[in-house]
């Protein structure tokens, strides 16, 4: 099943005093990847950017770079894109391999994700909490299923107690923070017991169907944890802030080791003093 | 350190052979000849300024007589195996930054680059149209030992931004003009034509610009411990010298802010960190790099050399792994032994190596596994509780760690104590990649490892080098002379191709050197007039006349003012000045830290008279005790800044550096000159003999007033001679004039509104005078002048800053957004 979704992010930027240049480089663009297939992506921005650089990065996300030039107190940046999901359903949880066995499996490529990170250091609270569903010999999906169940449950959803470097050391002493707090703090927990995992920036569904539930992270930039099953399953998506399994209701911008690598925007800019921010995102079913 | 091996004799006490011409002419010095000759060798260092005089800076590297020689054919299987080593550095860089096919083959353990600090994961990053990408590594070098049985091997890569280059230069020629005899007994294959390779392949690499391409050094500045080094590089390939601030990237291009505008540089010359180089892919950790550098480089604009991703190579981790990829990747053996290296995130090494750790720790040195720069860890130089927390260290996190095992190493003679005693030696050798290969410079540096010193790493900032001589083996292959010497120092720009920081910190090194100055002038004359003790009324209304002067320079705060308790307090104030931490050393510590920030520009003389006089001269005054010796080494200290003044006029090329420091110095002196005029004439009029006398003291003026008015005293003409008099050197109006023909002069004549300011300053100076002259009481005028005169002075200081924003870019403040790494960084200012 896939699903067709019409997607526009906007950023806004003001500043109390006139920047001069600024370069920012942006994770605003969905990749293509087994499961999402982008029909349209575009990005725009006020004032419009002296130049513009597009490419792929270390992770084959897709990266854009704006250079601006010229002094402006606003800068606005809009990124629309029509994107088909429908990522394959992940197998049956009891037959995927013990756990220790993808530890023991994980080289090469995937084991990028098993190192300490920028913002996802290995903290043993994360640690201790990821272990306790992983008993000896346990199928690895069971145990990823219910570390993701049990932050929802455990965790309380919080915006505004949390900022974009809040340490994973704090999120499991408060256990409260929002989408990005609860990946990172999952992620440690897998890295720590020696299991792949990464970050995945994204966006999940605005509208709420006549009765279902409004989800967590809609409206804004979103993100959940990729996690590995081993070579033969390859990676399967776990939102731990709404406890459910990527399917058909999240569009992927892309995947990093944490939230450092796929920042939607990061910029340098000369000049500016304090700046107020201002994100909306849609996420609309497309009419087809 | 057992070391086995003695590079000048062999097993049997015979002298190597290739040791003997140089032996021969050691022999034949007179008595105690070496150790004049390493006194000598201090003495050249200390004068060409290497110990630079940036505070704290003062011990650096300093340079053995007996240079270390290693024969024609030891040299060209050193170069053969080098050259091999970074042509697979090379092929490693290139897979990792490129398809990562090793790591999928399992060749290399994936901690080594994914958790290896030196991987960069934008220097991954590729567009769509990207063209082949050029070689990551231009220059490379190596540390080697010789290991038990005598062969030199490899115990350390330095990938990134290689430390040494230029101070082999710099040893070479210090090192032929204070052993002349062994130059001639023993000649060493030149170094030159090395540089001169490396700089014609630069010049290709730069190609890409057509014409005539611009290369840069970029350092990371002053207060570097090799930033003596850059500056010997970059005279040596003839490039600029620039710091982040001077650097900015528009449209894909990088550019060099100059007072003409921007102008394009095509190579550039890293000796930044690698993570540094751009704040927007790498997170701001630090103004200095340059936001937009890495898209200009991946456009290929600009050459970075070497990629700032190279670091990657410098995990001593890679020794586990290089004996097994050279023959995938290179179709051959390694050549060149390197130091065996294990890692212990092998369980059975780790437990072999913690065994080892106590039965016997002499064996191995033990590294972080990722840092290339740490210091090795000698077990053996542990006591028995260190040496079991370091165990429980490293078994705590064996994978961590690698071990190498202690090379045998070896000895070459070194002048201490007047005799020649051997000292264990580790060699680093130098390599560029000329378009075509590698090329090794028949030369180096040998390190004379101190106590508890082991294996390589980053090159410290201070130590003992010996020059390493290559021998030829037919004197038919010397070309060229022996001897290098650098291309003369000089100011080689127009104003227009000033780089705008340098101009702004010309600017002030003017200001300061005058400051130092008028300084000095007054601290003097305070000493002077408090040194006649027991003071009579008059005297004691001078004194606070002059203490006024003292607080308006700074020199002084309020409460050390004389009151009722007499001068005591303030002459304790003035001794104090030039102490350590004190106003006067706080002036002088910033004319040597500019001197150093200019020097590129500045003559050999003019460095010469700026520099080592002048920490003498403060040496002098720190020591002085008594207010007899302090006005003798304020003396010498205002001799020596009218040297500067003299020098500067005399050797500096009328070009925009001269222009900016007479312009700064200019601007300090009517400042400084009006501060002190509204003080001194702060009396009643029926004082101001006193402070007309003053007044003349203060601006150095009493001579050629006795020769005008002999010894009349009388407002008008004195006011005259300091104000107005245009032919007064001394005066505000002389000055006023200067810097309005330095403004014309800077702009080729363009400027309006700042020559306007100037001029409007010079008209109130003259109107002051002309006040003064047609008033009926001319005591009561000059009275009345302290508030005009200090309106002036805060008219030079807005013409100062306009100047500062006119021409040296004082740049916003830079900050990150949406980076969750990123602290608010300073603001960049145009100054070093």
């Amino acid at each position: 099943m896939t699903s067709r979704w019409r997607l526009r992010h906007a950023t806004t930027y003001t500043y109390a005093r006139p920047v001069d240049m600024a370069t920012h480089m942006l994770h605003l663009t969905p990749r293509e990847m087994p499961g999402q297939k982008v029909l349209s992506a575009t990005i725009r921005s006020v004032p419009e950017a002296a130049r513009i650089t597009t490419g792929t990065d270390h992770f084959g996300n897709v990266v854009s770079w704006l250079f601006l030039d010229r002094p402006h107190e606003r800068f606005e940046v809009i990124s629309e894109a029509e994107v088909e999901s429908g990522f394959p359903p992940p197998p049956a949880a009891e037959t995927t391999p013990p756990w220790e066995r993808v530890v023991a499996e994980a080289a090469g490529e995937v084991a990028e994700f098993l190192f300490e990170s920028p913002l996802v250091p290995i903290v043993p609270a994360a640690r201790a909490f990821a272990a306790q569903s992983f008993p000896p010999g346990r199928p690895v999906l069971e145990g990823l299923l219910e570390v993701m169940s049990r932050i929802r449950r455990e965790f309380t959803y919080r915006p505004g107690v949390t900022g974009i470097s809040t340490s994973v050391e704090h999120v499991m002493t408060t256990r409260a923070g929002v989408c990005q707090d609860f990946s990172h703090a999952m992620i440690s927990g897998l890295r720590g017991l020696g299991l792949p995992a990464r970050y995945v920036s994204g966006y999940i569904r605005t509208y709420t169907p006549p009765g279902r539930v409004r989800m967590r992270g809609a409206d804004q930039s979103h993100a959940w944890v990729g996690a590995w099953m081993g070579p033969e399953h390859g990676w399967v998506d776990l939102d731990p802030t709404n406890d459910c399994v990527v399917s058909t209701e999240h569009v992927v911008l892309g995947w990093g080791r944490d939230f450092s690598d796929v920042s939607p925007l990061r910029g340098v800019i000369l000049g500016g003093g304090r700046h107020t921010l201002h994100v909306g995102v849609d996420l609309e079913p497309a009419e087809s | 350190m057992t070391s086995g091996t003695d590079e000048m004799v062999d097993g049997r006490g015979r002298i190597r052979p290739h040791w003997q011409g140089l032996i021969g002419a050691l022999a034949d010095l007179p008595g105690d000849g070496l150790s004049e000759r390493a006194r000598r060798l201090d003495a050249g260092f200390a004068a060409d300024g290497i110990g630079s005089l940036l505070p704290g800076a003062e011990a650096a590297w300093r340079c053995d007589p007996v240079p270390l020689p290693i024969s024609g054919a030891e040299f060209a299987t050193l170069s053969s195996g080098l050259a091999q080593r970074a042509t697979l550095l090379e092929a490693v860089l290139d897979d990792l930054y490129g398809p990562q096919e090793l790591l999928a083959e399992g060749l290399i353990p994936p901690s080594l680059i994914f958790a290896n600090p030196g991987f960069l994961r934008p220097c991954r990053a590729s567009l769509p149209d990207m063209r082949a990408r050029a070689p990551l590594m231009g220059a490379y070098a190596a540390d080697l030992m010789r290991g038990d049985d005598g062969r030199w091997m490899v115990v350390c890569d330095r990938t990134s931004r290689p430390a040494g280059f230029g101070l082999v230069l710099e040893n070479r020629r210090q090192v032929a003009r204070a052993m002349p005899e062994s130059l001639r007994a023993s000649p060493p294959r030149p170094l030159r034509a090395f540089f001169d390779a490396w700089q014609d392949s630069l010049t290709t690499l730069g190609q890409h610009a057509g014409g005539n391409p611009a290369i840069a050094i970029l350092t990371p500045g002053t207060r570097h411990p090799f930033w003596f080094e850059h500056l010997l590089l970059a005279r040596e390939l003839g490039c600029a010298l620039v710091e982040g601030g001077d650097l900015t990237v528009r449209n894909g291009a990088l550019f060099i802010k100059t007072l003409a505008g921007l102008q394009p540089v095509d190579v550039l010359i890293r000796r930044l960190d690698g993570r540094r180089m751009d704040p927007v892919e790498f997170g701001a950790t630090g103004s200095r790099g340059v936001p937009g550098l890495l898209d200009a480089a991946r456009h290929g604009a600009v050459r970075i050399v070497n990629d700032p991703g190279t670091g990657v190579m410098e995990a001593p981790a890679w020794a586990t792994v290089m004996a097994a990829l050279a023959p995938r990747l290179l179709g051959t053996e390694l050549l060149l032994p390197q130091a065996e290296t294990l890692a212990l995130s092998d369980p059975r090494t780790a437990a072999r190596i913690l065994a080892d750790l106590q039965e016997a720790p002499e064996r191995w040195l033990l590294r972080p596994a990722l840092d290339g720069n740490a210091a090795a860890t000698d077990p053996a130089a542990l006591d028995l509780a260190e040496r079991a927390r370091f165990s429980r260290q490293v078994a705590e996190d064996p994978a961590k760690w690698v071990a190498t095992r202690t090379p045998g190493g070896s000895v070459a003679p070194v002048v201490a104590a007047g005799r020649l005693q051997p000292r264990p030696v580790q060699l680093r050798m130098f390599l560029v990649h000329d378009g075509v290969g590698w090329r090794c410079l028949p030369g180096g540096m040998a390190r004379v490892l101190r106590e508890g010193e082991t294996l390589g790493g980053r090159l410290p900032g201070t130590g003992l080098a010996k020059d390493v001589w290559v021998l030829t083996e037919d004197r038919a292959d010397i070309r060229g002379p022996a001897i290098t010497s650098g291309p003369p120092i000089a100011v080689r720009r127009t104003a227009g191709d000033l780089p705008s920081r340098t101009a702004d910190n010309l600017f002030w090194l003017g200001r300061y050197v005058e400051r130092l100055e008028s300084s000095a002038r007054l601290l003097r004359l305070a000493a002077s007039r408090g040194a006649r003790g027991d003071p009579s009324p008059r005297e004691l209304a001078d004194l606070a006349a002059v203490a006024r002067c003292l607080i308006g320079a700074k020199l002084l705060s309020p409460e050390d003012a004389p009151s009722g308790a007499g001068p005591g307090p303030m002459l304790t104030a003035i001794s104090r000045a030039a102490r350590e931490g004190g106003p006067l050393a706080h002036r002088a510590a910033e004319v040597a830290r500019l001197t150093e920030a200019v020097r590129d520009r500045l003559t050999g003389e003019m460095y010469a008279t700026f520099s080592q006089p002048l920490r003498h001269a403060m040496a002098d005054l720190r020591a002085a005790r008594g207010l007899d010796a302090l006005e003798e080494g304020l003396g010498t200290l205002l001799r020596l800044c009218a040297a500067v003044a003299g020098t500067a006029a005399e050797n500096m090329v009328r070009g925009g550096g001269f222009l900016f420091l007479d312009l700064g110095r200019r601007m300090e002196r009517a400042s400084a000159t009006s501060m002190v005029l509204a003080e001194a004439l702060k009396e009643p009029p029926s004082r101001q003999e006193t402070a007309l006398r003053l007044a003349l003291d203060l601006c150095d003026s009493v001579i050629t007033y006795r020769s005008r008015y002999l010894t009349t005293l009388q407002a008008a003409p004195v006011l005259d001679l300091v104000l107005a008099d245009p032919g007064n050197p001394r005066g505000i109006a002389f000055q006023c004039a200067e810097i309005r023909a330095r403004l014309s002069s800077i702009s080729d004549g363009t400027e309006v509104e700042l020559v306007r300011a100037a001029r409007a300053l010079q008209t109130e100076v003259e109107a002051m005078a002309a006040g003064i002259v047609d008033a009926p009481d001319q005591a009561v005028a000059a009275a009345a002048l302290p508030p005009r005169l200090e309106a002036l002075r805060a008219a030079i200081g807005a013409l100062s800053d306009s100047v500062t924003r006119r021409y040296f870019a004082l740049l916003p403040a830079v900050q990150t957004i949406g980076s969750p790494l990123a602290p608010v960084d300073r603001p960049l200012m145009g100054a070093a």
